[in-house]
């Protein structure tokens, strides 16, 4: 115990050295700038950075990667709020309220909820990757592929908190984005499911190219088709960036939750900051006690979504760390700087290269602390980006989303999938259909297929074995609040409309247009 | 301030690009010093040297395990290269799209590629694309990781190859393995090594390697067959190792048996790495990445590098490496119906 304490503090030691220092720095901003790029996931941001610190000593190294996935999973926070197009998909929920809040001017606010929250959750993982690292990682080892069966139908009942208005709508966009998701070789027998003789689509559609066009290239077409000057008047940054003493105890609970909610779904493999996103958000929102701000620009919403994705970052690098087994795509990048260093995760790392393995976390602890100040300086910088007239966001988003999709594979193929789900993502929120719920379906979709049938044959068709464990029952306890809450939520939504005052309905009446990512 | 405002936009933007530009070239930068130094040595002998920039095609994406020992290799051998070496990441369609794109280059020796064995087989055997192994020149093999049989360290049931079998045997078609995917190399292993045993198994298709690990370690799976290299720092604490896929006992394995000499599969099964141009290339340029890429296998700075990396380098010249591509190919060809059991 003493040993792993004087480990611990020798790690801050070793962490503040002024390189270290100032690869914190230099990973949080780069992170920030590729984070809020659309496009630029927090996975390629740490690819590219990579290869530079092969030459570096591996603790400095993986802060610098550290330092840029941290950094990236908050900055797409910047651009989901502002241009309602989220940098990374682990911002795609911060999107629904934050981008609510620009438009009713709280655009400060909204960042300044998106980078506190962010901080408090980056911050908070940290503490159970020092103390929890061991005992969290016994936990994965419960989940055979009945449980992620159960995992992703829980996921999916996300679709009926996210769907808004209509649940009819929100389950035909699940259903499609299922539909889309079984496109590619057959996960058991390898057979061609609808690939039209295109290798490309092997391995399924590409999740980021589909999320950059229903997300970002639907929104340059909804933005060309409106007046310019509308927008401009919308987005002009008043306020303060700031919150007040009641608005910080109102998210604290929010944060408290999407904390627990990011490490969990963090420690859980395939499961990433993408999907804890939306069931912070949902938490958020099932728990909070002003739900009639959701929807129309709550800071509760913002906080669970970021609290949440950050959360995510210490609890992947948990099973990395102790089982080499990543928790997401960001941290399988990372494993292979971790590789490339000549240090193979598992127990070693907490033996002969404790010291290492200590300066780390204590530099992704200080990380955080440089996220929340280059944060909360840099966001009034980047806050500006929004007051630019359509007529310059719009080619530049425009140009973003085609890098950003030719970048991850460097295929033109992937420029054709990202177009292609701009269109229908145009035609969907036309159709006041629900994208979010298709991006879910798409990840979910795998995830349950696999679980399911792998289930299945491990059983040798027995559909018991999608009962036989308290953690499976835990999850369909889980799911069955899940599909039942948004029922219950609805009623009450209701009656809180009627009760609300008629004044504003002229404000919704414009917000729903937006309503449907 | 609007102004300044488009400016910074289009910044971001001439940033994006630049990244997307150089996320090939970043890894290599840093060892072009050295390359500088020393031009290639054997340009005399073979007469051919490439005079620019050596486009490499790693059919993975970055971080990934081929990706990981590619720029390891390509980072010592620059220095007998006598150019840079630059890791273009064309992934996806499980490696043939890279494959497809180095099928396509001009077979000019300024375009390389790394081919992983068996995955690349399976690919032309499923017309994942439309290359065949014709459309490449084997150059070398680099990498060789042989395929090993692994239980859980803690399950007393199988202290051996032999009670694993004994097993299997008596309760036929019950035992589940994990797979790194369908029809993949450790799906190949297990399917190789039960039909030789004389049992059936359920297998259980993970989407990786970490997953069907972790598919072995939560219980689900009572065996697994994967790469030595895939379980370093696990051997013996987490996974026990019951039988290794060669002809002979592996050194640094020195007691586990072969799966031979127990009197089942006979031969060596794994995966290896090879780097291939694509067909038609000259002879000269053959000779002199093959005596280019042996001098820096043999660099002691690499063999360091390597060791740290877990990577089990294996060269071998053009015609035995070709040799091997065939050779796999037919046994790839040769997995019908009967051998999978259905």
């Amino acid at each position: 115990m003493l040993e792993t304490l004087s480990l611990m503090g020798a790690g801050f030691l070793n962490a503040l050295t002024p390189i270290n220092l100032l690869m914190m720095a230099g990973g949080v901003a780069m992170g920030i700038v590729i984070g809020c790029m659309p496009g630029l996931s927090a996975a390629m941001g740490v690819a590219l950075m990579l290869p530079m610190t092969f030459t570096m000593k591996p603790e400095t190294g993986l802060i610098v990667l550290g330092a840029i996935y941290c950094g990236a999973i908050f900055g797409g926070s910047i651009s989901a709020i502002l241009i309602h197009t989220p940098g990374t998909p682990a911002s795609a929920a911060t999107a629904i309220e934050g981008y609510q809040m620009t438009l009713n001017g709280r655009a400060g606010k909204a960042l300044f909820t998106a980078c506190y929250s962010s901080f408090w959750g980056g911050l908070l993982s940290c503490i159970s990757l020092y103390f929890f690292a061991p005992l969290l990682a016994q936990l994965t080892l419960k989940f055979r592929s009945a449980e992620y069966f159960w995992l992703s139908i829980f996921g999916l009942t996300i679709i009926a908190g996210v769907s808004g208005k209509s649940l009819v709508k929100g389950l035909i966009s699940g259903a499609l984005g299922l539909l889309l998701s079984t496109i590619g070789l057959d996960p058991i027998t390898g057979a061609k499911r609808f690939m039209f003789g295109q290798s490309y689509f092997a391995e399924g559609i590409n999740t980021t190219c589909a999320l950059i066009g229903l997300f970002s290239m639907s929104q340059v077409f909804i933005l060309a088709e409106k007046k310019i000057v509308q927008r401009a008047k919308a987005t002009k940054v008043t306020d303060k960036m700031g919150l007040s003493r009641e608005e910080r105890k109102q998210i604290r609970p929010t944060i408290f939750r999407s904390w627990i909610i990011g490490n969990l779904i963090g420690i859980l493999p395939g499961a990433g900051a993408s999907i804890a996103c939306f069931l912070g958000y949902n938490t958020s929102r099932q728990f909070s006690k002003h739900k009639e701000m959701f929807g129309k620009g709550s800071i509760e919403g913002v906080a669970g979504s970021e609290a949440a994705n950050n959360a995510v970052t210490g609890g992947s690098l948990i099973p990395t760390l102790t089982l080499g087994i990543p928790g997401e795509s960001v941290t399988a990048v990372l494993m292979g700087g971790l590789v490339i260093q000549g240090l193979t995760p598992g127990p070693e790392l907490f033996g002969k290269y404790a010291p290492m393995t200590y300066t780390f976390f204590a530099g992704f602890v200080l990380v955080q602390f440089f996220m929340l100040g280059i944060g909360l300086l840099g966001s009034r910088g980047f806050a500006q980006i929004s007051r630019l007239s359509d007529a310059i966001l719009i080619p530049c988003v425009t140009v973003l989303c085609f890098v950003g999709s030719y970048a991850i594979h460097k295929n033109i193929m992937d420029i054709v999938v990202m177009l292609s789900f701009g269109v229908v993502g145009y035609l969907m929120r036309k159709f006041d259909l629900n994208t979010a719920a298709v991006v879910l379906a798409l990840i979910l979709g795998p995830i349950g297929e696999k679980g399911l049938r792998n289930a299945l044959r491990s059983s040798q068709g027995d559909i018991g074995i999608l009962f036989s464990s308290v953690v499976c029952w835990v999850l369909i306890a889980l799911c069955v609040v899940g599909i039942l809450s948004p029922l219950f939520m609805n009623r009450l939504e209701k009656k809180a409309e009627e009760e609300a005052v008629a004044g504003t309905d002229e404000d919704i009446e414009v917000l729903t247009q937006e309503d449907s990512v | 301030m609007k102004k300044f405002f488009a400016l910074l936009l289009a910044l971001c933007m001439i940033f994006a690009l630049a990244a997307c530009g150089s996320s090939a070239p970043a890894a290599p930068a840093a060892t072009e010093a050295p390359a500088a130094e020393e031009p290639a040595e054997n340009a005399e002998s073979t007469g051919w040297a490439p005079d620019g920039p050596v486009n490499v095609i790693v059919a993975y994406k970055a971080g990934s395990g081929t990706d990981n020992t590619a720029r390891v290799l390509a980072q010592f051998a620059e220095k007998y290269v006598g150019q840079t070496l630059v890791i273009d990441n064309v992934e996806g369609g499980s490696g043939s799209i890279g494959w497809s794109k180095l099928a396509d280059a001009d077979p000019d020796g300024l375009t390389l590629g790394f081919i992983n064995l068996p995955n690349f087989s399976s690919s032309i055997v499923n017309e994942m694309g439309t290359y065949t192994t014709a459309s490449f020149a084997p150059i070398c093999n680099h990498v060789n990781e042989t395929s090993i049989v692994i239980v859980r360290a803690d399950d007393d049931r199988f202290p051996d190859i032999d009670t694993l079998v004994a097993y299997a045997k008596e309760h036929d078609g019950e035992l589940k393995a994990s797979t790194n995917g369908p029809q993949a190399s450790n799906h190949i292993g297990a399917q190789a090594f039960a039909n030789s045993a004389g049992f059936t198994y359920i297998d259980i298709p993970q989407g990786g390697t970490a997953d069907q690990l972790l598919s072995l370690q939560n219980k689900e799976a009572d065996f697994s067959v994967v790469k030595v290299a895939d379980i370093a720092g696990h051997i013996d604490v987490t996974y026990r190792i019951l039988a290794v896929f060669n002809d002979e006992r592996l050194a640094e394995l020195p007691d586990v048996p072969t799966l031979g000499e127990k009197g089942f599969y006979e031969g060596w099964l794994g995966s290896s790495r090879l780097i291939a141009a694509p067909a038609g290339v000259s002879d000269e340029v053959i000779a002199f990445y093959e005596a280019a890429f042996k001098a820096a296998m043999e660099d002691p700075d690499y063999l360091a590098a390597a060791e740290q990396a877990g990577i089990t380098t294996l060269y071998m010249d053009a015609a035995a490496t070709a040799a091997v591509v065939e050779q796999q190919q037919a046994f790839a060809e040769g997995l019908t119906d009967e051998f999978w059991g259905a």
